[in-house]
């Protein structure tokens, strides 16, 4: 089983080159503390799903490159090549000379129609390398030109290109101070249309991993790389190689298909926050040891009190108590409390067998109308992931991103209502009844996950 | 209905066991109590003889009952074929369509649209992994094509390939077509002695109240010339159940109208008529009748459908040289019978005009006496 991933903009090209990196480093460091045998089958299954071998000596990245300026692209392509662990198919990347001058309209409209059969034919030929298709995984900020409108055009041929296959996107919310003017309405015109063609959307604040680089990692100079870096080790975590199944004896061949049945099978709800722990330094990992017990308490409670990081988490947040009768027909949650639609937990390192993931698996966490037979779901793998003796992340479908989403969707509607910026848009055809229809998609996202309970 | 004799099957429970292994053969539900378990089982298949069902739960009577019940599986589930087709050792590579699915109600609407999405999910994995297969089937087909003795199938199976990369692995292979062909060689055993088992049933059985499938008579009915003057309701239903049970592929439900508006007519018409132009209505009757079935199993034979079941997968390049079917024997029984019905039934209607053409020559020439075959 094998996973395509596409590479979108400037954004989606540096972040995806630093995810194989890490996956690589991963594979290749001495790190592993387990069996040789656990570790070759481990191997495997990541050059599997993220690598073909083909004649090169090296593996190379089942990927596909797209931006519209040539620069970050070469940069990338030879980063890779003289890693000397892996590279990219020089072949199997799209570039033009001139970028969407972060329009999203520039890039949904004109240069995603205009380059769609050169694009798409890349995305087949990777397609056609893999034994089994698990799906496609695109990365792509929300809020630029080429990367989010391209990105939206792109997802929506894979759809119909690929009806069967998986799609999920890795989309980096911009910061909310805002790095562009118009950031608010690529971000609404991204999310809608992603909605309605990918399976679910895998979603990484720039300014959460920011904090996490500087409070965490004690940079003080924070660049884009440490926080790209970042947001690879924590995918990295996630798609990996792990037993899906309790007792599995081989590596699971389905990554997206797994993550996608445990998480995302409704419709309605698509949205994925990630947290991970424990995150720091690399030179402070020999000094630290950490105990399974501690790691999930802590994570649980990132879960419920919707912390982005170990630090600073809430610990007053508890889940309503199901036991008292409710007066109103919901339960009266308190507000900070943040309630799942389905949750998944991810275990690396020493004695994963024996953790006790039960205070996750308590109702009161979910929403009523799933029980956690069906909302949560454990991987694990005895090998260590990037030099963590033992590491977990969390996968969630829950109102992580309820807020923000409200944010952009409030701030993008007060600029539409004084019809600031739109003929940027309908210069390339996106109309005002697009923007409504927008609107009105997220809006329905954000009543979905607000009356959860 | 009144409690039958056990005379000749003193031993209710070995009949029992024998259901036990039979219908856990085929069923895959399993309950401690092994009585109950068989009853149940039968129920899922649908076996609803009451009598069965009022058997005691301790085991200690019915070995008639649960012979018949035996039979019954033998008969409508066509269990032998069934049991040889699961044990049939595959050295060809093959394919198969997944089941349906059900789904409970009285839910939350969310989430069955939650369960909806995870079946679509599952689906898709389903469809990858199918792919896959596929790819790797044709990797194998195409790298070892030319290399079979079959000119037909020219390339190795996956069963074929791995024998040649593990030679050693022909002994178990061996051992499992020895025991196959063990098994097919009692079953054609059987087959020849079918025909007796069922006589003795029918003469064990024939005191059964009930028009069963196992009455030959009833089968007999149906075969026989009808009767000049349907005497009672049990006829017609008699009638019914023969024609049922021979075209039990047919929707019953225009049989019934049909046997019925016939025996109707024949009741009301047969006390006006005279008795020479009764028979000929019958005839004609019966012969439209007769006519109306035999279109109605061509049009309601089993339509041809490959994708359904098992089928031998052979990979052909784009010139195929030979086309060779790897269907069933039933199927092939299948087509040839659906065949045979349309070509009686053009028989017969070439026979009708031609008769039609004999009469109008005959009435042209004078002083001829033509008798019509």
């Amino acid at each position: 089983m094998s996973i395509v991933t596409v590479q979108l903009g400037q954004c989606g090209n540096q972040i995806g080159h630093e995810v194989f990196n890490a996956i690589c480093s991963d594979v290749h460091g001495t790190h592993g503390l387990c069996s040789k045998k656990e570790n070759e089958s481990y191997h495997d299954a990541c050059k599997e799903r993220f690598f073909c071998e083909e004649e090169s000596e090296v593996p190379i990245a089942r990927a596909v490159l797209v931006d519209m300026e040539p620069k970050v692209i070469s940069q990338t392509l030879s980063m890779a090549a003289r890693s000397g662990y892996w590279k990219y198919d020089d072949r199997s990347r799209f570039c033009q000379k001139q970028g969407s001058g972060n329009n999203w309209a520039n890039g949904y409209s004109v240069h995603g129609p205009r380059h769609k059969e050169v694009i798409m034919n890349l995305v087949q030929k990777e397609a056609e390398k893999c034994d089994r298709l698990g799906g496609f995984f695109t990365i792509m900020s929300m809020a630029g030109g080429t990367g989010s409108g391209l990105g939206a055009f792109v997802t929506q041929c894979l759809r119909d290109a690929f009806p069967t296959s998986f799609i999920l996107n890795h989309v980096i919310w911009p910061y909310g101070t805002g790095e562009v003017i118009v950031q608010n309405y690529n971000s609404v015109l991204t999310l809608s249309h992603l909605y309605q063609s990918s399976d679910a959307l895998l979603v990484h604040e720039n300014d959460v991993i920011h904090k996490i680089c500087a409070q965490l990692m004690n940079i003080k100079q924070i660049s884009f790389r440490d926080v790209n870096q970042v947001i690879a080790h924590q995918l990295g975590s996630v798609f990996q190689p792990t037993y899906t199944a309790e007792g599995g004896l081989h590596y699971s061949r389905n990554p997206l298909g797994d993550l996608m049945e445990t998480l995302v099978p409704h419709p309605e709800f698509k949205m994925l926050g990630l947290r991970n722990i424990p995150q720091m330094p690399e030179n402070s990992l020999a000094y630290s040891t950490f105990s399974w017990p501690g790691l999930i308490k802590h994570l649980r409670q990132m879960l419920i009190a919707n912390a982005k990081m170990e630090e600073g988490i809430d610990w007053q947040v508890q889940p309503p108590s199901r036991l008292l009768p409710p007066l109103q027909p919901f339960p009266n949650r308190p507000l900070h409390f943040n309630t799942s639609i389905a949750n998944l937990v991810i275990l690396r390192g020493k004695d994963t067998h024996s953790v006790d993931l039960g205070s996750f698996r308590d109702p009161s966490l979910y929403t009523s109308w799933l029980n956690p037979r069906d909302a949560f779901n454990a991987w694990k793998t005895p090998r260590a992931f990037n030099k963590y003796e033992k590491s977990a992340s969390l996968v969630s479908n829950s109102q992580f991103l309820l807020k923000p989403l409200d944010n952009v969707v409030g701030k993008a509607w007060n600029m539409f209502a004084s019809k600031a910026y739109i003929h940027q848009y309908t210069k390339f055809g996106i109309e005002e009844e697009d923007f409504l229809d927008s609107f009105t998609a997220l809006e329905q996202v954000i009543s979905s996950y607000t009356i959860l309970c | 209905m009144g409690q039958h004799k056990e005379v000749f099957y003193p031993l209710p429970p070995v009949l029992y066991q024998l259901l036990i292994n039979v219908l856990f053969s085929i069923v895959f539900f399993f309950s401690d109590n092994q009585i109950r378990f068989v009853k149940s089982a039968l129920w899922y298949h649908g076996y609803d003889r009451p009598e069965l069902y009022r058997l005691p739960s301790d085991g200690s009577a019915g070995s008639r009952e649960l012979l018949l019940a035996f039979s019954w599986l033998l008969h409508r589930l066509s269990l032998l074929e069934q049991l040889l087709a699961r044990n049939r050792v595959k050295t060809g590579d093959e394919t198969s369509v997944s089941p349906e699915y059900g789904l409970e109600d009285g839910v939350d609407v969310r989430y069955l649209q939650w369960l909806n999405g995870r079946l679509r999910f599952q689906w898709r994995s389903l469809h990858a992994q199918h792919q896959e297969l596929c790819k790797l089937l044709h990797k194998i087909h195409l790298f070892t094509s030319g290399s079979h003795m079959d000119q037909i199938l020219g390339h190795f199976s996956v069963t074929e390939t791995d024998l040649v990369r593990q030679p050693e692995n022909y002994k178990q292979l061996l051992q499992l077509l020895e025991s196959e062909t063990m098994q097919l060689e009692a079953f054609l055993e059987w087959k020849q002695l079918e025909p007796v088992y069922w006589q003795w049933m029918v003469m064990n059985q024939t005191d059964f109240g009930r028009c069963s499938f196992l009455d030959s008579n009833i089968a007999d009915h149906f075969q026989r010339p009808l009767p000049t003057k349907i005497s009672s309701k049990r006829d017609i239903l008699c009638c019914f159940l023969a024609g049922e049970l021979f075209y039990r592929n047919l929707p019953y439900f225009f049989f019934f109208p049909l046997f019925f508006l016939f025996s109707l007519q024949v009741k009301t018409g047969g006390e006006e008529l005279q008795k020479e132009g009764f028979s000929a209505t019958a005839r004609k009757i019966q012969e439209s009748v007769e006519l109306k079935l035999l279109d109605l199993t061509y049009l309601c034979a089993p339509k041809k459908n490959k994708m359904h079941g098992s089928c031998r997968l052979v990979f052909r390049s784009k010139h195929p040289a030979s086309k060779t079917g790897f269907g069933s024997a039933t199927e092939v029984i299948r087509e040839l019978q659906m065949r045979e019905a349309s070509l009686e039934r053009e028989l017969k209607q070439l026979r009708e005009e031609c008769r039609q053409r004999l009469d109008e020559i005959a009435e042209g020439l004078d002083g001829v006496i033509c008798i019509s075959p």
